[in-house]
């Protein structure tokens, strides 16, 4: 079983479509279930409680989990000196700590059977150091520290942690960002081409192979940074 | 009462068995720290106690969470001692009958 976070919305959604494609079994998380096809839950990453519970059912259930998409996030495109610190709470509790959640919750579930793969999200913005996202680039920083130290700590079992940090893809997260300003970040990437959400779906794929096996602690910067 | 020697025992002999090298007997006392600087175990192994405890809880219906709050608590940590987890795991227990 694949637990793909984010799951009814843009690149999760993207990503559980492909998985399922290709017979794989998922479990989609998201705080709006209703539009899943495939199993899921009702949940909201950003709450311990609520992952702790879903982590709990599976154990009972004595799913084989054998990787980890963690794709739920919010973005907060704006200054810093003009981002009320309701939303700089909510970018960092979301993106950050739910993902430490997520991980700390579901490692657990891989661990009897040492293998498996955890796949964190973070963004171009943090090696590009992008103006008007240090909120959300400071969030998904702290997921590419996070996930190099756990990828340490998870060696010793066989599971491997990786991030993907994307530049701008077509999904509702750049719902108000204009097409120039797109274009500028697109500019930056070593690769000046604005990737889709299926170039999303092939990383993934790639990173939950077991002929994967030599990727631990990596961040991949979609299109180069 | 979930029988605390007993628990105190299984989980001195998932130590000596973690630690033991070619079969050779290791010395475990119960105030041996699981965790930190001064245990003897590494964190593999730690993980490899705490599944075969959760292994136990279950063939008797019952489950033992080691990464609930208290078990993870810095000054308070079940992992302070093997009679400290042993606590945790039959206070668990306990509080599901």
């Amino acid at each position: 079983m694949i637990i793909v976070t984010g799951a009814s919305r843009g690149l999760g959604a993207a990503i559980c479509e492909r998985l399922t494609s290709k017979g794989q079994d998922v479990f989609g998380l998201s705080r709006d279930v209703s539009s899943l096809t495939f199993d899921g839950q009702a949940c909201d990453v950003s709450s311990y409680e609520e992952v702790k519970s879903v982590a709990r059912m599976l154990k009972k259930k004595k799913a084989i989990v054998t990787g980890v998409v963690n794709a739920a996030g919010i973005a907060s495109m704006n200054l810093a000196i003009m981002t009320p610190p309701k939303v700089t709470q909510r970018v960092i509790q979301t993106n950050l700590v739910g993902t430490i959640y997520c991980c700390q919750l579901f490692a657990p579930l891989m661990l009897r059977n040492k293998r498996g793969s955890i796949i964190n999200f973070s963004t171009i913005a943090v090696a590009l150091g992008l103006k008007g996202e240090s909120v959300y680039a400071a969030s998904k920083a702290g997921v590419e520290g996070f996930s190099r130290a756990f990828a340490r700590e998870m060696a010793d079992f066989n599971v491997r942690v990786n991030c993907i940090a994307p530049g701008p893809i077509d999904t509702d997260l750049l719902k108000g960002v204009s097409s120039a300003q797109i274009d500028r970040i697109v500019a930056q990437q070593i690769i000046p081409k604005q990737f889709v959400p299926s170039d999303i779906s092939d990383l993934v794929e790639l990173l939950l192979a077991e002929n994967a096996g030599s990727l631990s602690g990596q961040v991949l910067s979609v299109g180069g940074a | 009462m979930t029988n605390i020697q007993s628990t105190k025992v299984l989980i001195m002999d998932l130590v000596k068995e973690a630690l033991s090298i070619d079969g050779e007997e290791v010395k475990v006392s119960d105030d041996m720290p699981l965790f930190g600087s001064e245990s003897a175990l590494d964190s593999l192994r730690l993980v490899e106690l705490c599944l075969a405890l959760e292994d136990k809880a279950s063939e008797e219906g019952y489950e033992f969470d080691w990464t609930s709050e208290a078990a993870m608590s810095k000054s308070r940590s079940s992992f302070r001692s093997i009679s400290s987890l042993a606590e945790e795991y039959a206070c668990q227990i306990e509080a599901q009958k």
